[in-house]
């Protein structure tokens, strides 16, 4: 291989610039992607923590948004999926703490 | 869809934030209820203990005086034991009732001296037990404060490290990248020396390298002999990703890069070829369409060098198989020698003019990368790209041969337009169907209004017909 590579090197330039095209990023469809299964995670537990009203739920439904943004590529289409889940775990956070104390705790 | 189903959820969630709400509202009042039951059970109990305390009080005048401190002394929750120990005696002072009704009001204000000690016993009465009652609750907060604020704790500490975790596992992987990048893509090396454009911009001073993720890197060259473009992909561990992080502890994966060489058309032959280690093999025989198409698994030939042992190709011909393993390749790479060394980072080779896409003539390679310390173990497998190239672009098959991978073509062509045109004709029929469907449901429609019009017509004739009759019937 290096033999060929001193071959290529020395008796004719592999290079042919009139032949370079310039990158076009593929267009890639949005069913293409990678499924977020983070984000759906996010808004599976922030709906139940809502629902439920377990703080457990909501704080990991966090922790997966923040997944979900670390690991999103740049499109809406995930944007939307985390906005969503992030509204519902914090409004469940909202909910769990600056909402009605729960009975248990009152008696 | 995806509007649809984001509607629901949050209606879904909508719909279960009211229902909490109430369900929180009627706890409340639930709670208040309570309240009052507890009030109003305590004032009944009142109401119902009078005759009994009555009693009790006229029966022992002595008596008076401690129950009345047991009930100070006792907190206004335990009124029960006094009932308790009052009951037996109103039972049992049950016959003395109606000789001592006579000091009722008297006893009333006895009773009512009871009572009121009893509701001012939290704020009024001696501070001890309440003192008492109020540490006791306290005791009982704080450790259920301290559960509830270790979830709080373990969640934010998990968001920080996330947080950390991400910023430094992005420079990792955009150190190792930019690491591969300098060792094949600046001046003087391997890419530098095989294309004449690098980088994913335009110009001279592109940047080598598309990020595409946090854990995604492009690489593009283009202008060289026997192809039109290269990209390489670097997929990193998502080191930036705490959680995929720690399942990658469990289960190992690497550092993966693969390369897309697309092939002018007129400069690769009919060449299907792939390589990789014997399970790998396996697999892509298994799932990938031309090489299950074309492709056979080609044993080692005894009379000449072969690949070692560890790996297997997959090829369309012996004849092929022979020709794209070398002896140089063999001597660099692939032998039994070299492979121990520089064989590590290799996963799969796959050579194809059949590849579904756009692209149909491409070299496919897939090497792993080792760290940023050590990119100079891969240099003979980036080097096999450009000897590949060179090698595939230059290669003809032999005549026979070549009728053969014609004759295969051939036959794939054909049956894949036959599918094709099934495809269409299928669509058509069901077009054709679905249109006869619509036109005879409009028939029937018509048909059916029709009838409905002759039938109420024909009603209305038969009406105007037996009218007359009942009238002449009736005249009679």
């Amino acid at each position: 291989m290096s033999h060929s590579h001193g071959n290529a090197s020395s008796a004719n330039d592999p290079r042919l610039p009139s032949a370079a095209k310039p990158y076009t990023p593929r267009p890639v469809a949005p069913e293409d992607l990678p499924v977020d299964y983070s984000g759906f995670i996010a808004v599976i537990l922030g709906v139940s923590g809502v629902m439920f009203r377990y703080k457990i739920c909501s704080w990991l439904a966090i922790i997966f948004c923040a997944q979900s943004l670390a690991n999103m590529r740049n499109l809406e289409n995930d944007l939307k999926q985390i906005s969503m889940a992030m509204m519902f775990a914090i409004m469940g956070l909202v909910t769990n703490y600056l909402g009605p104390n729960r009975p248990a705790t009152k008696k | 869809m995806n509007l649809v189903s984001l509607f629901s959820i949050a209606l879904i969630a909508f719909l279960c934030l009211h229902h909490r709400v109430l369900a929180s509202s009627s706890d409340f009042e639930g709670f208040d209820a309570e309240d009052d039951d507890v009030l109003d059970d305590s004032t009944e109990l009142h109401h119902s203990l009078r005759p009994p305390l009555l009693t009790q009080s006229e029966s022992t005048v002595l008596d008076l005086d401690p129950p009345s401190d047991s009930d100070s002394t006792t907190p206004a929750s335990k009124s029960d034991p006094p009932t308790q120990t009052v009951k037996p005696s109103s039972i049992s002072f049950d016959y003395w009732d109606e000789d001592e009704f006579e000091g009722l009001p008297e006893d009333e204000k006895s009773m009512e001296s009871p009572v009121i000690s009893d509701d001012a016993s939290p704020a009024a009465d001696p501070q001890t037990p309440d003192l008492e009652s109020a540490s006791e609750t306290a005791d009982t907060d704080i450790p259920k404060k301290k559960q509830s604020y270790t979830v709080e704790i373990v969640c934010v500490s998990i968001l920080i490290g996330y947080a950390i975790n991400y910023f430094t596992g992005k420079r990792e992987n955009e150190n190792l990248a930019l690491a591969w990048a300098s060792k094949f893509g600046l001046k003087d090396t391997i890419f530098e020396k095989n294309f004449s454009l690098l980088g994913v911009g335009e110009g001279e001073d592109s940047p080598l390298l598309l990020k595409e993720a946090t854990n995604v890197f492009k690489f593009y060259a283009s202008g060289r002999r026997y192809c039109h473009g290269l990209l390489a992909t670097l997929e990193l561990k998502s080191r930036h990703d705490l959680i995929s992080r720690l399942f990658n502890s469990v289960v190992p994966c690497k550092d993966e890069i693969s390369f897309e060489v697309y092939m002018n058309d007129e400069a690769m032959d009919h060449i299907v070829f792939a390589m990789a280690r014997k399970k790998a093999a396996k697999t892509m025989h298994k799932e990938l369409r031309d090489l299950q198409r074309f492709g056979g698994m080609v044993p080692s030939p005894g009379g000449r060098k072969w690949v070692t042992e560890e790996l297997a190709v997959v090829s369309e011909s012996k004849e092929v198989a022979g020709d794209m393993i070398t002896d140089v390749v063999l001597d660099q790479v692939f032998g039994d020698k070299s492979f121990e060394k520089f064989g590590k980072y290799f996963i799969s080779m796959h050579f194809s003019d059949q590849h579904p896409g756009k692209h149909r003539k491409m070299l496919l390679f897939k090497f792993a990368l080792p760290d940023a310390k050590h990119m100079d173990d891969m240099v003979r497998l980036i080097a096999l790209i450009p000897y590949y190239i060179d090698l595939i672009g230059r290669y003809k098959l032999s005549s026979q041969a070549r009728n053969k991978t014609d004759g295969a073509r051939q036959k794939a062509a054909q049956e894949a337009y036959k599918e094709l045109e099934n495809v269409r004709q299928e669509a058509l029929q069901r077009k054709k169907a679905e249109k006869k469907k619509i036109l005879e449901e409009a028939q029937a429609k018509l048909s059916a209004e029709a009838l409905r019009k002759k039938e109420a017509k024909e009603r209305a004739r038969q009406m105007k017909k037996s009218m007359p009759k009942v009238k002449m019937s009736r005249g009679h």
